[in-house]
């Protein structure tokens, strides 16, 4: 017999006081009572457990009866309730979306979980992990990362692993023979008492393809292959134009777009006066804000795609996934 | 046989054919490509990439930092037979 609305709020107003110090009951409700995954059309109370448990392996006091008051419960599996964390709070174990750091930058997104020769390790961008090429392998990696309050050693979860180098333009070029030939200069001018001395620096742009960084997690059971309001990758994808994509970061959330441009050549500022160029990029539009560097970016099947380093007002750049597993040589 | 022959012949025509084609147009990867670095050294353009118009050809994408008459002057309508559209994208930070 079903009950109507009122009937079943009274009865549960009279229980609930009963049922929620239960073990393993963390809410109660009134709701339509499902059976065997369907749902019904009579109104329950419904319990929700942490976990499920055999009749006969709970006390009797502990029991959930089969009805209350003539009306039927339900229990339903919900797992612990948690108040919803901010991003940019302290995870363990750490999900894929949330702040994340090198001690010395501010904070940027943990990107997801890759592996390395069968190790786990977490991905981000160089200039989230690896503070744009300053820094060295062992680093402490935080979480959250400093400019949300993450402390070292307290909120350590990973040392820097490895990272692809980001060449920037009009810096000092690594070019052995240009250093030689300058050297020479150098010498000369020296000798001749000027004091002028010549440097090399990259006058040409250097193609980056990727902005991306692995770390170490101290403990593997700190970190989790879940993204935060994604779930588990299901596998890798690839870019292509008008592709329906998201992410999770740390300070815009969940958002999604679409695939506005590929092939991509791109100047990119890393802070005033600093540019490096990048080359078969995706484009977006506006998805993303700072701090949200290191983003996975999936479709939506939940493939991996992409992992996002810059933007603009109205545009969000990403580096495609094939180039960020190949220079870094991870798998999923 | 003659006719084995003659389609043998008619197919060898037409594979050539495609192939002098191909060879006459670049693909729009390739235009871009090629051009790429020469508009990325003029002042204000911070990308250039692919992307599609309204009625979903592929065009090559220029895009600005912010409006900018000179540079826009100075920008084709088209290259080697692709569209080129222009953008206001604005500056391109690492984030």
């Amino acid at each position: 017999m079903a009950h109507d609305v009122e009937t079943v709020r009274a009865a549960l107003a009279t229980s609930r006081d009963r049922l929620l110090p239960q073990a393993h009951v963390v809410a109660t409700g009134v709701g339509y009572k499902i059976t065997r995954g369907v749902k019904t059309g009579a109104l329950s109370i419904v319990c929700s457990v942490t976990q499920k448990v055999a009749l006969n392996q709970l006390r009797p006091r502990d029991r959930v009866p089969p009805a209350i008051d003539g009306i039927p419960t339900d229990v339903v599996a919900t797992g612990v309730i948690r108040a919803l964390q901010a991003r940019t709070a302290r995870f363990r174990p750490a999900p894929g979306g949330v702040s994340i750091g090198h001690r010395a930058i501010t904070a940027g997104t943990l990107g997801c979980l890759v592996r390395r020769q069968g190790q786990v390790f977490v991905l981000s961008n160089n200039h989230v992990l690896a503070n744009s090429n300053d820094a060295q392998r062992g680093d402490a990696i935080l979480q959250p990362g400093p400019h949300d309050g993450g402390k070292f050693p307290d909120d350590q979860i990973a040392n820097l692993e490895d990272f692809v180098p980001v060449s920037f333009l009009g810096l000092p070029s690594k070019c052995r023979f240009a250093s030689g030939v300058v050297a020479v200069l150098n010498a000369a001018c020296w000798s001749i008492g000027s004091k002028t001395r010549y440097r090399t620096v990259n006058l040409q742009a250097i193609d980056n393809r990727v902005d991306a960084a692995i770390a170490r997690p101290l403990q593997p059971d700190q970190v989790k292959s879940e993204i935060l309001e994604i779930g588990s990758i299901a596998g890798l994808g690839s870019g292509s134009l008008g592709l329906a994509i998201k992410k999770s970061g740390r300070t815009t959330g969940l958002t999604t777009g679409e695939i506005t441009q590929v092939d991509v050549s791109a100047n990119v500022q890393y802070g005033p006066g600093r540019l490096a160029r990048f080359t078969d990029q995706l484009m977006a539009g506006p998805m993303s804000q700072g701090g949200d560097s290191g983003s996975a970016v999936l479709d939506s099947s939940n493939r991996l795609v992409g992992l996002l380093f810059a933007g603009s007002e109205n545009s969000t750049i990403i580096n495609r996934i094939e180039h960020v597993f190949s220079e870094l040589r991870l798998t999923l | 046989m003659k006719r084995a022959v003659a389609a043998a012949l008619a197919l060898l025509i037409s594979w050539t054919g495609a192939a002098g084609e191909k060879a006459m147009s670049p693909t729009i990867q390739e235009v871009k490509t090629k051009h790429a670095p020469r508009f990325l050294a003029l002042s204000g353009v911070v990308s250039v990439g692919i992307g599609r118009d309204a009625d979903g050809r592929e065009v090559i994408v220029i895009g600005l930092d912010r409006a900018r008459p000179e540079t826009q002057a100075s920008l084709p309508a088209q290259l080697d037979g692709y569209r080129v559209r222009v953008e206001i994208i604005g500056t391109l930070k690492a984030r």
